[in-house]
């Protein structure tokens, strides 16, 4: 089993760099051969993945959510998996390039630093603990699909705003599907974050006798749901569109990025285990 | 060599002035075909648009391509001008001629799309069935012009569907419609009004209605035009008065008037936009001098394109399908060598060869099934009874087909034609590769 794992952890870099490649091929090149190859080279890949997660799971006993490097390849996986999603709801092919390449980037470093730890804190064996990570790290990964939609609908807003009919305005699909891409991720993201946060306040308090609610994680993550939240809200009541929604998913990314770097890496906490 | 001539005008040839004294309408190209057909030809139909006037035959008689006098070209050229009574403006020289692969050729290439004035013109194809379909009706269409026509669509629709030269669009009527694709997703569920009823402005709003705009408003100074205007596209009149309380509910609008000055200020259209709840607004502006002011497009989801913008995409289109070109002419080689191989294989020598290797086929095969049936010494003989009938039951056919040099082109064509198809010798194997 440990070869398997060993082989998953070198083969998948390169499985989402060519799936990557291919769809950068079919939105450039225009090729036939990459349009063909691309959903079902992700569907292969993500299968892959999940079962490299599962076997991880099993061999060392805890799911893979104990170190930095090991979060990188479940976001990935999230990434990758909510793209797919998305991609099959919306039956728009042509935008995985922008998405995928996140997946590519946080499972390279994942597949290059990862270590084997079967002796982890008894605090990171439980359900609810599995529970609470897999929901908040699959709203980050809808709200990071979320700011790349954002950022595909500015540049194509700007580009046809200038009359520039290049690559961009020629091959991503109009401003209105782009903003419906992006507000269905934070609409999922919000939904994540919020199941995260509900089991964190019931079972943290529980688990570390040290609990704060001060604890800056904590409040970083509140803090970009409040975020969201307010965005769908003013989305339905006061009737913001495009651009300004938008800008607000960039931002809303930007402030998770430094929530979960930053802070988590300059702030101390209860809420810290590497 | 085959025995095919075409004769023609188009925009290359002749300014505008010219070749419309060519232009034919059906019952014209009707009567034509039918003297053509008289006079010169066994299969022949004609081509007529605002663009091109084209006449392709095939003599009744065998000739070779480089027996086409030019007397035969000045009968076809005269014919072609006295038809319409244009002596009077349309010279010989404003006609050109091509035969044989030559001939063929040309007609793939005006099929893609690559000879037309506008590179990639889609309508072409289905003008070329219509006079097929004419020539059809005439008992003018035997089988050299079904199967030419058949590889025609081919060349159209491979075009069409394995390169983007008819791609992109290059009016401006057309253009403004692919930007409101661009921002809107659905334009079923969309609003668009007309002001003014400018000849662009209204082949925008039918392009709109053909894409299925969920309402289309219209608004004109003279509100007859309007109504009129209302009647045939569908819709709704408007007052013109009242067309700033209605841009506030509309998301595009096209605009075509003359005025003095911008018909939508800035401060106009900012206060539409916010009454909108700031929902995409896309303002195409049509008019000399130009209707709407150019600060508008500085207000946050409002898209402005004047007739600058949206001739920008047009060059930038017209470019994407020139560059399409080599790979049209590929498909057009290709489809020429399979024309030129199916016509070889109409030649006598060729249907013999493969009708006889079709017999022998048949005949090998069943001597190998019941091989084992007989003894060593009648195997010889087997065979040999077996090649003998079969000479015997070729022969005949054989003779009939060498014999037929006195036959009309049409006849020996048909004549071979039909002992192809009856034997599935749809593919020469004795033709040239």
């Amino acid at each position: 089993m440990n070869i398997l794992v060993e082989l998953l952890r070198a083969a998948l870099p390169v499985l989402y760099f060519a799936t990557v490649w291919s769809y950068a091929k079919a939105f450039f090149r225009d090729s036939v051969t990459a349009k063909r190859a691309k959903t079902p080279l992700l569907t292969s890949t993500l299968v892959l993945h999940l079962i490299y997660l599962l076997l991880r799971t099993e061999l060392f006993n805890h799911p893979p959510i104990t170190t930095i490097f090991e979060i990188m390849s479940i976001i990935a996986f999230s990434i990758a998996g909510a793209y797919a999603f998305i991609e099959f709801i919306t039956k728009v092919k042509n935008t995985g390039y922008f998405i995928l390449n996140l997946a590519f980037i946080f499972q390279t470093l994942s597949s290059c630093f990862i270590v084997s730890l079967s002796q982890v804190n008894p605090v990171l064996r439980s359900h609810l603990l599995g529970i609470h990570v897999s929901s908040a790290l699959l709203g980050y990964a809808a709200i990071a699909i979320s700011a790349v939609y954002g950022f595909l609908y500015l540049m194509l807003y700007h580009h046809i705003k200038s009359s520039q009919f290049g690559v961009i305005y020629e091959k991503l699909p109009n401003l209105e599907t782009l903003e419906r891409m992006s507000m269905m991720s934070i609409v999922f993201g919000f939904c994540f974050l919020t199941v995260a946060i509900g089991v964190g306040l019931f079972w943290l308090p529980r688990a570390f006798e040290h609990f704060s609610y001060f604890d800056p994680k904590l409040i970083g993550t509140v803090f970009i749901w409040a975020m969201y939240g307010l965005g769908i809200v003013a989305k339905r009541t006061v009737g913001w569109q495009g651009r300004k929604i938008m800008v607000l998913s960039i931002i809303g990314f930007a402030v998770a990025l430094f929530s979960l770097t930053i802070i988590n890496v300059y702030f101390s906490g209860f809420h810290k285990f590497y | 060599m085959m025995n095919l001539i075409a004769v023609g005008i188009n925009h290359r040839t002749a300014p505008l002035e010219v070749r419309e004294k060519l232009w034919m309408s059906d019952e014209e190209i009707r009567k034509a075909v039918a003297e053509l057909r008289e006079k010169f030809f066994a299969e022949c139909f004609i081509v007529s648009t605002c663009n091109r006037t084209e006449l392709y035959g095939l003599y009744r008689e065998k000739r070779d391509a480089e027996i086409h006098t030019p007397a035969d070209i000045d009968a076809l050229k005269d014919f072609l001008v006295d038809a319409k009574g244009a002596g009077g403006t349309v010279t010989r020289e404003h006609l050109y001629s091509m035969a044989s692969t030559n001939a063929v050729n040309h007609l793939f290439k005006v099929a893609s799309g690559i000879d037309s004035m506008v590179i990639g013109d889609v309508q072409i194809l289905s003008q070329i069935k219509d006079g097929f379909n004419i020539a059809s009706e005439q008992k003018a269409a035997g089988p050299f012009l079904h199967r030419l026509l058949q590889s025609t669509y081919h060349v159209g629709k491979r075009t069409r569907s394995e390169t983007t030269i008819a791609e992109g669009a290059v009016s401006v009527s057309y253009a403004a419609v692919e930007l409101a694709n661009k921002i809107f997703s659905d334009l079923t569920k969309k609003s668009a009004l007309l002001i003014g009823a400018g000849e662009t402005g209204e082949l925008t709003a039918k392009h709109l209605v053909g894409r299925g705009i969920g309402e289309l408003l219209v608004a004109n100074r003279t509100k007859g035009k309007a109504e009129a205007l209302v009647a045939s596209l569908g819709g709704k009149a408007v007052d013109f008065e009242a067309l700033l309380p209605t841009l506030a509910r509309v998301d595009i609008v096209v605009s075509s008037v003359t005025v003095d000055g911008y018909l939508l200020t800035k401060g106009e259209i900012g206060k539409a936009i916010k009454e909108r709840s700031h929902k995409p607004l896309f303002l195409i502006d049509l008019g000399v001098p130009r209707n709407i002011d150019p600060e508008v497009n500085k207000i946050e989801n409002v898209f402005l394109y004047d007739l600058d913008g949206i001739a920008r995409i047009i060059d930038q289109n017209l470019q994407k399908r020139k560059s399409e070109i080599p790979r049209v002419s590929q498909i057009i080689l290709e489809e020429l060598t399979e024309f030129s191989n199916w016509h070889s294989s109409l030649q006598v020598s060729p249907t013999i060869h493969d009708l006889r290797a079709h017999f022998e086929q048949v005949r090998q095969e069943e001597v190998e099934k019941n091989i084992n049936r007989f003894s060593g010494e009648d195997r010889e003989l087997l065979e040999l009874v077996t090649k003998r009938i079969i000479n015997k039951l070729l022969h005949l056919p054989t003779t009939n087909l060498k014999n037929g040099s006195d036959e009309s082109e049409e006849e020996k064509h048909r004549k071979l034609h039909i002992v192809r198809s009856l034997f599935g010798l749809q593919k020469s194997k004795g033709g040239p590769a």
